[in-house]
């Protein structure tokens, strides 16, 4: 393969990455193909390994899954000016088609019967797609008693007695940990029953 | 909203969403349209139904429009630069040390907890959604709390089942689980059917 320069590289992940934010709807998983295709088929810059890791990964660090994948796989190939070229294409193409449907419907409350009920369709479509994602997380996420009772209580916190969302996120995170060490003092019981024995 | 306050907001919003889209919407209702009341139900509904079918991240697009209605063309892109600025400072830290840590008692534990609260703000998502497209209004939870504490209650009088919408919605279910249409597809299918049915 032969070497490419820094700024050549630079420029293949903006363009890529804003290709991807352009083209791809629906973001989230859909850009996992496109960018196993150009970084590591085309141009050897990521392993298989690192895209797997790169899938899990972006699920559990804060932000848009797009841009964490755009952050990830910029690093990887050129550090820190890397991180920011891959992050501004994935952004450019999305804040660009919104400003201008922004400047063109300011407020996106039409009065034509028609575009009403286009709106309502599309919303009964997102309804689907959100009740879809949401099993599909739940069949992942909730393994134990616990999960199902933090996420209960977590939607009644949010659902009827109209906690904010942040404060039912950073509440969580104690209580996880307090869980993790008790399942470790759990785990190391039997042992110390053994050694008494 | 000046344009440092929609930065820093937004940049809240950055930290605290984890796991993609669906995620943010609750927060951007809890924010947006309950605290602040800078756009209302409806509009963020269609929002995200424009953001469904344009191109790009659900994220970046609601901050761009909410940033444009707050502070024109440099709103927009104070907002979404706002959404992604923890990810730049964060996002690196925090693959090395969610890598590097995973196993450990603090990280895995924290993890531990956030997954399950994120998916409750997914269900909350799908809830708030179906008070926009298959009931008329919001679903009265609120009902059910009156319930407990008096033994009675009233549900809102605009509170009924909009059939277009619900014929639509489980349409879109069918047609996920039975086809491989994409998203795109079934949104626009979606709209035509809308305009047709939900008059």
């Amino acid at each position: 393969m032969p070497e490419i320069s820094y700024w050549k590289k630079l420029w293949v992940l903006f363009y890529t990455f804003a290709k991807i934010a352009a083209l791809v709807v629906g973001g989230g998983y859909a850009i996992l193909p496109v960018v196993e295709e150009t970084f590591s088929k085309k141009n050897n810059w990521l392993t298989s390994e690192e895209l797997l890791d790169m899938m899990g990964l972006v699920q559990t660090v804060p932000g848009i899954i797009a841009c964490n994948s755009a952050i990830y796989v910029g690093r990887r190939v050129a550090g820190f000016g890397g991180i920011l070229a891959a992050a501004f294409g994935v952004c450019l193409p999305s804040v660009l088609i919104i400003l201008v449907i922004a400047m063109f419907f300011p407020d996106l409350d039409p009065k034509n019967p028609w575009l009403l009920g286009a709106f309502r369709g599309v919303r009964a479509c997102v309804t689907a797609l959100v009740t879809m994602t949401a099993f599909r997380m739940a069949k992942k996420v909730l393994k134990s008693w616990f999960e199902y009772v933090i996420a209960l209580i977590a939607l009644v916190l949010v659902l009827l007695l109209k906690v904010e969302p942040v404060y039912v996120i950073l509440g969580a995170m104690p209580i996880g940990v307090l869980y993790a060490w008790y399942q470790l003092g759990k785990k190391a019981l039997p042992a110390r029953d053994g050694a008494e024995k | 909203m000046n344009l440092t306050t929609l930065f820093l907001v937004f940049a809240k919003f950055g930290c605290i969403s984890f796991g993609g889209g669906f995620v943010l919407v609750p927060i951007l209702i809890a924010e947006m349209v309950e605290k602040r009341q800078v756009i209302s139900m409806e509009v963020f509904g269609n929002l995200v139904s424009i953001a469904q079918v344009t191109p790009g991240p659900i994220g970046i697009n609601s901050a761009t429009y909410i940033g444009y209605l707050q502070g024109g063309i440099p709103g927009g892109v104070i907002a979404s630069l706002g959404l992604i600025f923890p990810s730049l400072v964060l996002g690196p830290l925090a693959f090395y040390s969610i890598a590097r840590w995973k196993d450990s008692l603090l990280v895995s534990g924290m993890l531990k907890g956030i997954r399950p609260a994120s998916l409750a703000l997914v269900f909350f998502a799908m809830f708030l959604f179906m008070g926009m497209s298959v009931f008329t209004a919001q679903i009265p939870f609120h009902a059910l709390i009156d319930l407990v504490k008096t033994g009675s209650a009233s549900i809102p009088a605009d509170f009924r089942i909009s059939w277009g919408g619900l014929g639509i919605c489980a349409a879109v279910m069918l047609l996920m689980w039975k086809t491989k249409l994409s998203s795109t597809a079934l949104i626009l299918l979606s709209a035509a059917a809308g305009a047709l049915l939900c008059r």
